[in-house]
């Protein structure tokens, strides 16, 4: 019984896929129906904003790039914590406010860290 | 759950909570400075955990919780946590000279310090599954990076991956037995787990959760089979980054097991006793057997860690008031042991590099009487030999066994040390009986680690003389977790 | 046969089978993994997230929020772990010039 409720719940969602997957489909075949085709060498090479590639696209990038994106891990996922703190605000009352206020503190001596060290300059 | 949002009593945490405050306060500190200012945060920092130690006495004597009861803070919370915050104001004070020798004077060291003390005094006080855990991750994240400190060798950065690695998988699977404990008890606080279990005998779940938390727990005392990691970081990590894993994290540890397993999962302490007391037993034959071969001083102190943390579980396999009263003594008297024998290798260095092999102390003996004498102390001490604080920690250790009727491990424990007794008496021999190679050892000066050697030597010897204080405190604070 | 499909619920067990299946993947992964460091990191996340998986379900089991909150907890933890363990990593590559971890050897006895 419930296993039939829990399928029906999702039918909407077979619909969704059906019509998007059909759409997307159609555009693409009627494009390659409609289109001629002449591939040469230049149509098909990477573009890049009118240059010649200037290398290979699997290269080695900027280890900067990983810096970044560690800090961001840190700071983005810290801030989980804020969204079951704005929804249950009214119940937590001061305590639970000045909690997070406590917590946004520490993360900004951690922020203010990180900028003093240069760790956000880019050269 | 929590249930009422009333704002917590802030006191029982207030020396975490200056902690904390301090360390961020020195942190902003260091950072405004225009120049690398090594010493002025770590005399800071030093101050810092010197104002912390004067207000944990508050809770000597009565017992508080606080923040919904997941933080608890107790005679025997107070007595670790004196022991860990002397075991780091010593490390930083160890560090001085060896920091600025090794080019790695950067201001984070003393700070990254500060924080995993504050991880560990939250985990001593830990109350809850959750706060156990939040204590633990605050205590081993600094360390990591401690490890790695020395940044430009190959050494320090694989001591740190490899801590990173293991500390992170034993993190895991001590979460997946709390999650088991908290799906079969329907609880995270000690009181109410230990409330649970009482009265019925122990599911599958509980049984399977409680190893799992063990053996994390194990893993950070590093007692064998979990060990793996400690010769290696031991090894690899700066030498004053060593000496403060040796000193610091590992009572924190073990005073988190202690109340762990004396707290909410007491009643089933006819179930991980078995448990324990073979953890404990390998650690001793382990920590004895394998210290023999090695040549790296600081190989063989992690030897030697692992094996003082076999006997330090004899006492809590004894799962009694004088079991935990002769942990806390032992946790004592370990802690200025290994001040006493990192002081005497950190003084050491040959030319430029420091000295690290066994055989590079061969002579000390005629050239730096003192010194040698000092190490000899502290060997003595650690093989057990009688007049000695060792051989005191060793013997309350074994008489909390043998009072619980734990005759074969009491025996088992003493032939550990007997074994053990050879290699630290193998040292000795190096000193006063070798003769020196062409490389003369020159004593770095250093007043500070002068004094500390010499406070410690002083306690090891003396400490038949005046043996009060410790014990009565030991035992008042051991009283607190059984009531 | 339908019928019996249908009687078929997701129950309890079958969330603890799939987390402690994660988590075995997950240990293994540390262990048997001979090539590359960063499979380590995902499988230390894996098993993180097994642990989280069961939380999720004994607190919906037992209709208890702590678990929830407990799992938060680790989420955020984890991340930081992770952050450290990638700056940790690449330290090491800058000295090692590699992250195979049979290369991880300088230290053994």
């Amino acid at each position: 019984m419930i296993a039939t409720d829990l399928l029906t719940n999702y039918f909407p969602i077979v619909v969704f896929l059906v019509i998007a997957t059909g759409l997307s489909m159609l555009m693409v075949g009627v494009s390659f129906l409609a289109a001629k085709q002449k591939p040469d060498t230049e149509k098909i090479s990477a573009y890049e904003c009118g240059f010649e590639a200037f290398a290979d696209a699997r290269m080695k990038f900027d280890v900067r790039f990983y810096l970044v994106s560690i800090l961001f891990i840190i700071f983005d996922l810290e801030v989980a914590f804020l969204f079951p703190w704005a929804i249950t605000l009214g119940k937590i009352g001061l305590y639970g406010f000045w909690s997070m206020m406590v917590f946004l503190g520490v993360l900004t001596v951690g922020f203010i860290y990180e900028w003093r060290k240069g760790a956000l300059d880019w050269e | 759950m929590i249930k009422s949002f009333i704002t917590p009593e802030l006191m029982p945490a207030f020396p975490e909570i200056s902690l904390a405050i301090a360390a961020m306060l020195i942190l902003l500190f260091g950072i405004s400075r225009k120049e690398e200012d090594y010493n002025s945060v770590s005399n800071l920092s030093m101050l810092a955990l010197a104002a912390v130690f004067m207000t944990l006495c508050k809770f000597c004597t009565e017992t508080a919780t606080t923040f919904n009861g997941m933080f608890i803070a107790d005679a025997f919370g107070a007595f670790m946590k004196a022991l860990v915050v002397t075991g780091s104001f010593v490390s930083i004070m160890l560090a001085a000279k060896y920091v600025e020798r090794q080019r790695i004077m950067r201001f984070e060291y003393p700070i990254l310090i500060l924080f995993a003390t504050l991880g560990m005094m939250l985990m001593i006080s830990a109350n809850d599954l959750i706060a156990l855990y939040m204590g633990l991750e605050m205590q081993s994240l600094p360390l990591y990076v401690l490890a790695a400190m020395q940044r430009d060798t190959v050494r320090s950065t694989e001591a740190g991956l490899k801590y990173f690695v293991l500390g992170a998988l034993s993190s895991g699977m001590l979460l997946y037995g709390a999650s088991l404990i908290y799906g079969y008890t329907g609880a995270t606080g000690f009181d109410a787990i230990s409330t649970a279990l009482a009265g019925h005998p122990a599911g599958l779940g509980i049984i399977v959760g409680m190893v799992l938390l063990l053996s994390g727990l194990a893993f950070k005392i590093s007692a064998v089979p979990f060990h793996m990691w400690t010769p290696d970081v031991y090894e690899g990590a700066p030498t004053s980054v060593t000496a403060f894993f040796a000193i610091a994290p590992k009572l924190a540890a073990l005073a988190l097991l202690t109340r762990t397993f004396m707290g909410p999962f007491g009643h089933l302490a006819d179930q991980w006793r078995q448990v324990v007391v073979v953890i404990s037993v390998a650690s001793m034959v382990l920590g004895s057997v394998a210290a023999i071969g090695q040549n790296n001083i600081k190989r063989l102190l992690a030897y030697s860690s692992i094996g003082n943390m076999g006997y330090a579980l004899v006492g809590l396999a004894a799962a009694s008031p004088a079991g935990v009263q002769a942990i806390m003594i032992y946790a004592a008297i370990y802690m200025v042991m290994t001040i006493g024998a990192f002081a005497v290798v950190l003084m050491m260095k040959q030319k430029d590099r420091m000295v690290e092999q066994i055989s590079d102390l061969s002579g000390l003996g005629d050239r730096q009487p003192l010194l040698a004498l000092a190490m000899t102390i502290m060997m003595f001490s650690m093989a057990g030999i009688p007049p000695l604080a060792g051989f005191f920690g060793k013997l309350f250790i074994f008489q909390a066994a043998i009072g619980s009727g734990l005759y074969t491990l009491a025996v088992l424990g003493v032939l550990a040390s007997v074994i053990g007794a050879y290699y630290y008496l193998r040292i000795i021999k190096v000193m006063y009986f070798e003769t020196a190679g062409d490389d003369v050892i020159d004593k770095a000066s250093d007043g500070r680690l002068n004094l500390l050697l010499g406070i410690s030597s002083a306690l090891i010897v003396l400490f038949i003389v005046f043996p009060g204080p410790l014990l009565t405190s030991a035992a008042d604070a051991a009283q607190s977790l059984f009531k | 046969m339908l019928e019996q499909a249908q009687h078929m619920q997701i129950g309890m067990q079958h969330f603890l089978l799939v987390s402690g299946m994660l988590f075995t993947l997950g240990v293994f992964g540390i262990f048997l993994n001979r090539r590359n460091v960063i499979i380590i990191l995902m499988s230390i996340e894996l098993i993180l997230l097994s642990v989280n998986l069961n939380l999720v379900t004994f607190s919906a089991h037992l209709h208890d929020l702590t678990g929830q909150v407990f799992s938060m907890f680790i989420l955020t933890v984890a991340a930081a772990e992770a952050a450290i363990g990638l700056a940790i990593l690449v330290v090491f590559f800058r000295n090692r010039d590699s992250i195979a971890v049979e290369d991880i050897s300088a230290l053994k006895g």
